[in-house]
């Protein structure tokens, strides 16, 4: 044996001695494994590839998305055809991909699948294939394809295409590996920047102002970015405004609403006393440049320490409850649609209400806090959060809130909607307000004045005006004041004829009115079907039509009007009520 | 209710008396869109109305928009304490065109 036998193959020009395709693969396997820069992994492998199997020139073919498709990718030696687009099955390597198998094709020039063009166009002449698929399973991502052997005498074995479909195998994989890589790496990017915006969106939310500040709020996202919001801030004069809003959908759009929304609210709010008239402008804002079929329930409003008083617009968002410090509950219902449907028409504010807490609590909330309870069982969703108000009353504002979505919340990633409560609570101000003799208000007993049971008949509305007028006027009413009721209670007992008896009617309604605590109670009950209350609303002003005024002369003459729980019997109970003195 | 019809100096003058409410804004309304339909300048006297409702409202802006429609002057004189009172609650206090007295507005609207 010479010493040229023992010899290693000739070292190929610039390269390394490779001793045998094992020590190629550990050679390749290492740069797969130390590069995630696929391109540039995948060149290197193949010019490894057509050093080791003495080839003139190899290319990378792979295919794209949708498989349609083969693309020369990196190319070494020969002529640089990278960037040549062929169709998935067009020439020796689009069947080489079909068929999933390695091919050896000696003399391309009988073979009717060579691609010619190639040759014609750079005068190369390409006379021996020897390519394999790249596939991992049955997953295809293209094939290496290696053109003549270097010595013309010399053509591609057996040999050398069990080591190119090797090769291949493991270049393969390294790109599969690469491209999970890539998508983990954008994953990862996307994750990031929805964290800086929930921390961005947590940034809206006012800071908690420590107790004895009376109004406090709570956001639980159910994901990390939410379509919810509160905020509240003292205004110069020392009231203090709030708004709470539920921006429909969730997700990344839902929160950018949000964003703009609360931001108008707090720079508007500082310089607008009036929450009607500021929804107003936010929704005409929200209108002129919303994305289609987003909008924006929301509540917003003004509470005074020194009266214990809250000036509040609702448009379209869940009734805000107040907690009387005696112990009842009121809901408020919803005035005004949501914002950002429909511009407001001639500039008018939304609806207000203005009520007086009294010592008692206004909450504030999403429906997620009411669809939360929903779920775990069929008891009315408000009802039970009426419960978990009950449960907490004695405790400070800001713990209480807590205390009364901790049910809401059993653990991590349960939530299926954001929960957001915010609460105005005047039991503070209101000892401030009245440290002597707080007792005398509380046990004036409540004194009937009137109970009057008449048909529904338009007939009967002159002798009702008159006795509501007579009843006022006893118990110090003004005269401005009792016209004023007497307006209230005429259209009431209206809408109980044209409404809920549909017509005159024979059926009876039941007027009651009586005084308690410094106010002037009325009370109007009838027998009809139970009626939606969610669609007694006043009309828009803005609309110039005949009808429908009614509800908003009540609204706008009596402080509170509520519809209370229909009794036992059914029916509908009518609470108007209007303080005196 | 009560109510009058009288031609002065080329105006209709329409007058009511007593409550326009529930019962009789039906007959109200019938009234005062006959007196916008005869195309002369409407002047609606509402200085003996004690109480007037949202029906009664309703009534005056329909013909207001009847009247606007024809091309014709519809206004409300010597509107009393109470029917200004609902008018203003309604926010229509300053749709209308109203005249303190008959006077005025006959000569303004003639």
């Amino acid at each position: 044996m010479t010493s040229e036998d023992t010899a290693p193959p000739p070292a190929p020009e610039g390269g390394e001695l490779i001793a045998d395709h094992l020590e190629l693969l550990a050679e390749m396997g290492r740069d797969f494994a130390a590069s995630l820069d696929i391109d540039d992994t995948v060149r290197r492998a193949l010019a490894r590839i057509t050093r080791y199997v003495d080839a003139e020139g190899g290319a990378v073919f792979l295919l794209d998305d949708d498989g349609t498709q083969l693309r020369c990718t990196a190319c070494v030696g020969a002529t640089d055809i990278t960037g040549l687009v062929l169709g998935a099955d067009q020439g020796i390597v689009g069947r080489s991909v079909q068929n999933n198998t390695g091919e050896i094709v000696r003399d391309v020039s009988k073979d009717p699948a060579f691609y010619s063009k190639v040759d014609k166009q750079t005068g190369f002449t390409t006379r021996s294939i020897l390519c394999a698929p790249m596939s991992v399973q049955d997953q295809r991502l293209g094939a290496i394809e290696l053109v003549n052997k270097r010595d013309p005498g010399a053509l591609f074995d057996e040999t050398d295409l069990r080591v190119l479909e090797v090769l291949s195998t493991s270049a393969a994989l390294a790109l599969l590996n690469a491209r999970m890589a890539e998508a983990l790496v954008e994953q990862e990017r996307v994750r990031r920047e929805i964290e800086l915006a929930a921390e961005i969106q947590r940034s809206l939310l006012p800071a908690p102002r420590p107790l004895p500040f009376p109004v406090h709020g709570l956001n639980v996202p159910a994901r990390l970015v939410s379509g919810d919001f509160y905020d509240f801030f003292p205004l110069s004069d020392g009231r203090i405004a709030f708004n709470l809003g539920d921006v429909s959908g969730k997700g990344m759009n839902a929160a950018l609403l949000m964003a703009k929304t609360a931001s108008l609210y707090r720079c508007l709010g500082k310089s607008v006393g009036e929450p009607g008239r500021l929804l107003a402008i936010i929704n005409d804002e929200i209108c002129e440049t919303a994305t289609r079929g987003m909008f924006v329930t929301m509540v917003g409003g003004v509470y005074d320490p020194a009266t214990g008083t809250v000036r509040l617009a609702n448009a379209g968002h869940e009734p805000p409850l107040v907690h009387a410090a005696a112990g009842g509950f009121t809901a408020l219902a919803a005035e005004a649609p949501p914002l950002g449907i429909v511009p407001a028409a001639g500039g008018e504010g939304l609806p207000e209400t203005e009520l007086r807490l009294d010592g008692g609590t206004l909450y504030v909330f999403t429906d997620g806090v009411t669809e939360g309870l929903r779920a775990d069982g069929d008891r009315l969703a408000v009802d039970g959060f009426k419960d978990h108000i009950r449960a907490h009353a004695g405790q400070p504002t800001d713990e209480r809130l807590q205390g009364v979505v901790a049910p809401l919340n059993p653990g991590a990633g349960t939530l299926h909607d954001d929960i957001t409560v915010l609460a105005v609570d005047d039991s503070g101000p209101a000892k401030e307000r009245a440290p002597a003799a707080p007792a005398a208000a509380a046990e004036e007993r409540s004194e009937r004045l009137l109970d009057i049971r008449v048909p529904a008949r338009a007939d009967r509305l002159k002798m009702i005006r008159a006795a509501v007028s007579q009843a006022a006027l006893q118990c110090g009413c003004s005269d401005a004041v009792a016209r004023d009721l007497v307006i209230a209670v005429d259209e009431a007992c209206q809408n109980v004829i044209r409404h809920a008896y549909g017509g005159e009617s024979d059926s009876e309604m039941v007027l009651e009115i009586r005084r308690a605590e410094g106010k002037i109670e009325l009370l109007l009950r009838d027998f009809a079907e139970t009626i939606d209350t969610a669609a007694v609303r006043p009309r828009d002003l803005g609309d110039l039509r005949p009808g429908g005024l009614g509800t908003h002369f009540i609204r706008e003459v009596m402080d509170e009007v509520d519809f209370l729980p229909p009794p036992a019997e059914g029916g509908n109970l009518l609470k108007m009520a209007k303080r005196i003195g | 209710m009560k109510h009058s019809v009288k031609e002065d100096s080329g105006s209709l003058v329409v007058g009511f008396e007593g409550d326009v409410d529930l019962q009789n804004s039906p007959q109200a309304r019938k009234v005062l869109l006959e007196a916008v339909g005869r195309r002369q300048p409407v002047l609606v006297d509402l200085s003996s109305v004690s109480y007037i409702d949202s029906s009664g409202i309703a009534c005056l802006v329909e013909s207001l928009q009847a009247a606007r429609k024809a091309g014709t002057a519809f206004a409300l004189v010597a509107v009393s304490d109470s029917a200004l009172r609902v008018l203003q609650l309604a926010r229509l206090d300053t749709v209308f065109t109203i005249y303190g007295s008959l006077a005025d507005g006959l000569a303004q609207a003639g």
